[in-house]
């Protein structure tokens, strides 16, 4: 019998069967990619959890994450997550503000004390006691200590949030901080991107929800199967990078027969996101397509990289040291297929449940 | 854009037919994610024609639409899904005997039998 405060059982009252949820459950898994078989087992564990609550926080940011998971492209099944969530708090969306707002977060706090995650988007300012950015007459450092002492875990949504963003570049006034330096003792899970991929926090969530753990992150405690492969790795301008093609302007002949933007300051071959394969608007493109060479919004202060129209292998960092970058043009073509049948053969090599 | 998918399409070839002889001997099925490779939608085309169609064909409707057939080499199967708005959400090949979205699907069927067993009671209850 189904336990009537399952997800399952409120997607049924709301008319969604659980074939509408295997379909949601076999998009995550290949945004996770996980083994073959999996999406059964996700769409199994999300049926038997119960909403999973969620406190969001929002600091020094521009709103510009919660516009991508909110305006995330598909409204039957990405939607669907907010059936899987229950979003108890998040200044931003909700009707009440002020002291009220105050008191439903010390509320879904306490209702859900150890078992509610803790998402923020936006750094922490730390200079002169944080004072530099507060709400309802409380510092964003005291509202974060307050609310993840109790959390299961933090996922911080956003290159702000992840590694300090935009507040954080030079010469960072306010002293922004990633949550990360300031939350030492919780489980902590960052999503960076400015903004993040909408399907990137979107998997993340259902993954901590289904499977009750936290996926395997990378050295920047990112999810591996989101953050795994260089924007360049999965770059369809690759085979020009192997080639030598590269633009010289935005509009030379190059430029117009879509070669690689190295030249033109792509940081590509340092920037680990989804955004080549995913892309952006739906899967409509994503900034290379568009003829825009990669900023690297998801890596650690890749607003102070040097300039984003400068090639890497002129870049500096603030301290001197040259950026490790891919050599132009030495890669030897097959490159691509090589590396994508090996992570192929990884998705692949797995039994299905007919 | 010029950019050749050939190569791309040649090498998932030689995979899936790889994958389809171990379903053969094994049973054991196996899921290609087409949307994670950098073939794009001129590789996804290619592939398409090279595969072919087979003998099914099958539409649903389950949170949007979705397109499956199964392609002209028995045991590979082509599943798109759509979203609402009509945009592609997940496109796979799936090398297995049936693909597991086709079926029915027991807490379906379960709502399905109260739902369809209430709706004779109700029926056999009303006035003559
Ligand atoms: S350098 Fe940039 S444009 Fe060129 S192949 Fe790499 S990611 Fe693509």
């Amino acid at each position: 019998m189904m336990d009537p405060d399952s997800i399952g059982a409120l997607l049924a009252r709301r008319g969604v069967s659980r074939r509408a949820l295997l379909k949601y459950s076999t998009r995550l898994a290949a945004l996770m990619a996980l083994p073959a078989g999996s999406a059964e087992a996700l769409a199994d564990g999300l049926a038997r959890a119960k909403r999973q609550s969620v406190i969001w926080l929002s600091f020094q940011e521009c709103t510009g994450c919660t516009e991508s998971l909110t305006r995330s492209f598909n409204p039957t099944i990405e939607n669907l997550i907010f059936n899987i969530i229950s979003l108890d708090y998040h200044e931003t969306l909700q009707a009440a503000s002020g002291t009220a707002a105050e008191a439903a977060r010390l509320a879904a706090m306490a209702a859900n004390k150890g078992k509610y995650v803790v998402v923020v988007d936006g750094s922490v300012s730390t200079r002169d006691g944080g004072v530099y950015s507060t709400n309802a007459g409380h510092t964003n450092l005291e509202i974060l200590r307050q609310t993840a002492a109790d959390a299961l875990a933090v996922i911080s949504v956003g290159s702000c949030a992840a590694f300090g963003g935009i507040a954080h570049a030079r010469p960072n006034p306010t002293g922004a901080e990633p949550v990360s330096a300031i939350i030492t003792d919780k489980p902590l899970i960052n999503i960076p991107g400015c903004p993040p991929l909408p399907e990137a926090m979107a998997a993340t969530i259902a993954y901590l929800v289904s499977f009750g753990k936290i996926p395997e992150l990378d050295h920047l405690r990112r999810p591996r199967s989101l953050f795994g492969d260089s924007i360049h790795d999965r770059c369809y301008r690759r085979p020009f990078y192997d080639r030598g093609l590269f633009a010289r302007s935005f509009d030379d002949e190059g430029a117009r027969q879509g070669w690689c933007l190295y030249e033109l300051g792509c940081k590509g071959p340092v920037t680990y996101n989804a955004c080549a394969t995913l892309k952006w608007n739906g899967g409509v493109s994503f900034p290379i397509q568009s003829g825009h060479g990669c900023l690297g919004c998801s890596e650690p202060d890749f607003w102070d990289q040097g300039g984003f129209y400068r090639p890497l292998s002129s870049n500096t960092t603030s301290t001197g040291t040259v950026v490790a970058a891919a050599a132009v043009g030495g890669v030897a073509l097959g490159a691509v297929s090589a590396l994508v049948a090996r992570r192929r053969a990884r998705l692949a090599r797995q039994e299905t449940t007919p | 854009m010029a950019h050749d998918p050939t190569p791309l399409v040649e090498s998932l070839l030689h995979e899936i037919a790889g994958l389809l002889a171990d379903l053969a001997a094994t049973g054991q099925g196996a899921r290609i994610d087409l949307l994670g490779l950098p073939i794009g939608p001129a590789g996804r085309a290619a592939l398409a024609e090279r595969l072919g169609r087979g003998e099914v064909e099958a539409a649903l409707d389950a949170g949007g639409t979705s397109e499956i057939w199964e392609t002209g080499f028995a045991g590979v199967w082509w599943v798109r899904h759509f979203g609402a708005d009509d945009r592609l959400a997940t496109e796979q090949i799936e090398i297995t005997t049936v693909p597991t979205i086709l079926l029915s699907q027991p807490e379906d069927i379960a709502i399905a039998a109260s739902r369809l067993a209430a709706g004779l009671a109700q029926h056999t209850e009303l006035p003559q």
